[in-house]
């Protein structure tokens, strides 16, 4: 019922509205393309879970770059999900060494597309690295480092909430506690990074 | 300090997506799955069969495209080949020339005929004959050979002296395989039995490099010519036929070719278009055969006998060529015109 409420946004209004972070706009990309994706995983020997997380990696493929403001589009929104959705199934299915899918769509081939595809790909990867290590880097780091960056950077917290959270004395004293356990972090980071 | 920005945009970075990804548990534990499933089916009805179609043609695409380039460079391949060869084959039979002569563009040349007894000359001249060549009495009371290109088809034929005399001629046999005719020309009353042929025919295979002659007619005129025997098979390798290299034009076909002493070795019959020199001539041998082959009906009581005595031996060119042309006659075909 809230669906038909909504007014039915285009592909460009819709990657609009992911950049400004509009739940609406989500919500409704989410619910436009997953039975495709849904589809196509379980036809290709994937469950509804499986299909659920290779479609959420894909709209993080794409919420990242638009983010970044980097998105280039050089076919459908739709192709462009059902690419990246294909290609990161594909490279799952590989491990568990298969290396055929049947499509259910037709992926892009021109050669803009594709490498646009490869270098979007090959950006997340290099995010999910960091991704990694960073959560890795976090557990390191032991607490109360860890939850107070957590509470600044994931939780969006002021650093006024932050001081009385942990009971420091003044938001100055917090900033220093901050940058320390920013320090710390870095240096764990940085050497797992460079290696 | 770098690096202070560093794991600062990189912790953002991490937060963000940490965020975006709440955001999205969040959604997905508020659909509708079983709609959501309802969808997926219904996608598969619509796409189903294309992309199987589709799956075949992705994974096969470069295999088809091996085999069908391979399949088109064959069957062009084949044609070419066979059009170069039929090509090849084409121009090897035309250059054959059959010595025989068109005569449509010499009305001219046949107003000068001699005089003319009997005045069948004017005959011709109101209706000059298609087609022209040469040929050589047999034996002197009037068996006549030449080519059969020459007469075949012919609605009547006449043979002329070098004197102009002009006499018609009965088609006693014909033999298409070797090119051979004999004609009889005693069934003419105007003709009268000649003295003994001067040459005799000489069967046996004549060797590589023996000085040839031959007398025909490629104009009005009796023309001599002079060469040697090249190889001992005709055009393509034609066992019934010697090569020879002498000159010879349309009009010679037909005419003797003789040996120093005067021994009828063969008849010429045609020429290689595309080489110079290059003439043909029947073996007398064929032609013997083709006269002993003659059903002896159609001789009407009167078998061929060959002369056995040559008389030519003796002389010099110049004289055996005095004694030789009365027996050398020009043949002229007509033909019915459609």
């Amino acid at each position: 019922m809230k669906e038909s409420r909504q007014p039915v946004l285009t592909d460009e209004e819709l990657l609009t509205g992911l950049a400004d972070g509009s739940d609406d706009a989500l919500t409704q990309l989410y619910r436009r393309y997953f039975p495709m994706v849904l589809h196509f995983v379980t036809t290709n020997s994937g469950n509804e879970d499986d299909a659920k997380d290779i479609y959420q990696e894909a709209l993080i493929v794409l919420y990242e770059k638009v983010r970044s403001g980097s998105l280039e589009l050089h076919c459908q929104l739709k192709t462009y999900l059902y690419s990246i959705s294909r290609r990161l199934w594909l490279k799952q299915l590989t491990q568990r060494s298969r290396f055929m899918v049947r499509d259910v769509e037709t992926p892009a081939s021109d050669e803009l597309a594709m490498e646009q595809l490869n270098d979007d790909l090959a950006d997340h990867e290099e995010r999910d690295r960091q991704f990694t290590l960073m959560a890795d880097s976090l557990d390191r780091l032991g607490e109360p480092c860890r939850t107070l960056l957590e509470d600044f950077y994931i939780q969006h917290l002021s650093m006024q909430d932050i001081t009385e959270k942990f009971g420091y004395t003044n938001a100055d004293n917090a900033k220093t506690q901050k940058y320390k356990c920013l320090m710390r972090l870095k240096r764990l980071f940085f050497s797992e990074y460079k290696s | 300090m770098n690096e202070e920005k560093d794991i600062d945009n990189a912790l953002r970075a991490y937060g963000e997506r940490i965020r975006f990804k709440r955001r999205l548990a969040k959604i997905q534990a508020g659909i509708d799955m079983n709609a959501m499933r309802q969808e997926a089916e219904n996608y598969s009805s619509q796409v189903e069969s294309s992309s199987q179609i589709r799956m075949l043609w992705q994974t096969y695409r470069t295999t088809l495209a091996v085999a069908a380039s391979v399949a088109l460079i064959t069957t062009f391949g084949s044609i070419f080949l066979y059009r170069s060869y039929q090509q090849g084959h084409q121009q090897q039979e035309q250059q054959y020339s059959l010595l025989s002569k068109e005569l449509q563009a010499v009305k001219t040349s046949q107003r000068q005929l001699l005089n003319d007894i009997n005045g069948r000359s004017r005959g011709l001249r109101i209706n000059p004959a298609q087609v022209a060549g040469s040929g050589f009495l047999l034996t002197a009371d009037g068996y006549f050979v030449t080519n059969n290109h020459i007469v075949r088809e012919a609605d009547s034929v006449y043979v002329q002296s070098t004197k102009g005399e002009i006499y018609k001629a009965r088609i006693v046999y014909a033999d298409q395989a070797h090119d051979v005719a004999v004609l009889q020309l005693c069934d003419d009353s105007a003709f009268r039995t000649l003295p003994p042929v001067p040459y005799s025919f000489d069967a046996r295979p004549s060797d590589l490099g023996e000085r040839v002659y031959t007398l025909g007619y490629p104009r009005e005129e009796i023309v001599y010519g002079e060469g040697y025997l090249s190889s001992g098979t005709g055009y393509r390798g034609d066992s019934t036929a010697y090569q020879v290299a002498i000159g010879v034009n349309p009009g010679n076909s037909g005419g003797p070719l003789l040996d120093e002493k005067g021994n009828v070795v063969g008849m010429i019959s045609g020429k290689q278009t595309t080489s110079e020199g290059v003439s043909f001539a029947i073996k007398t041998n064929y032609l013997l055969q083709a006269l002993s082959s003659i059903p002896s009906d159609s001789l009407k009581g009167l078998p061929i006998r060959l002369n056995r005595k040559n008389t030519l031996t003796e002389l010099s060119r110049k004289q055996q060529i005095k004694r030789m042309q009365d027996y050398v006659y020009q043949v002229k075909v007509f033909k019915h015109k459609e």
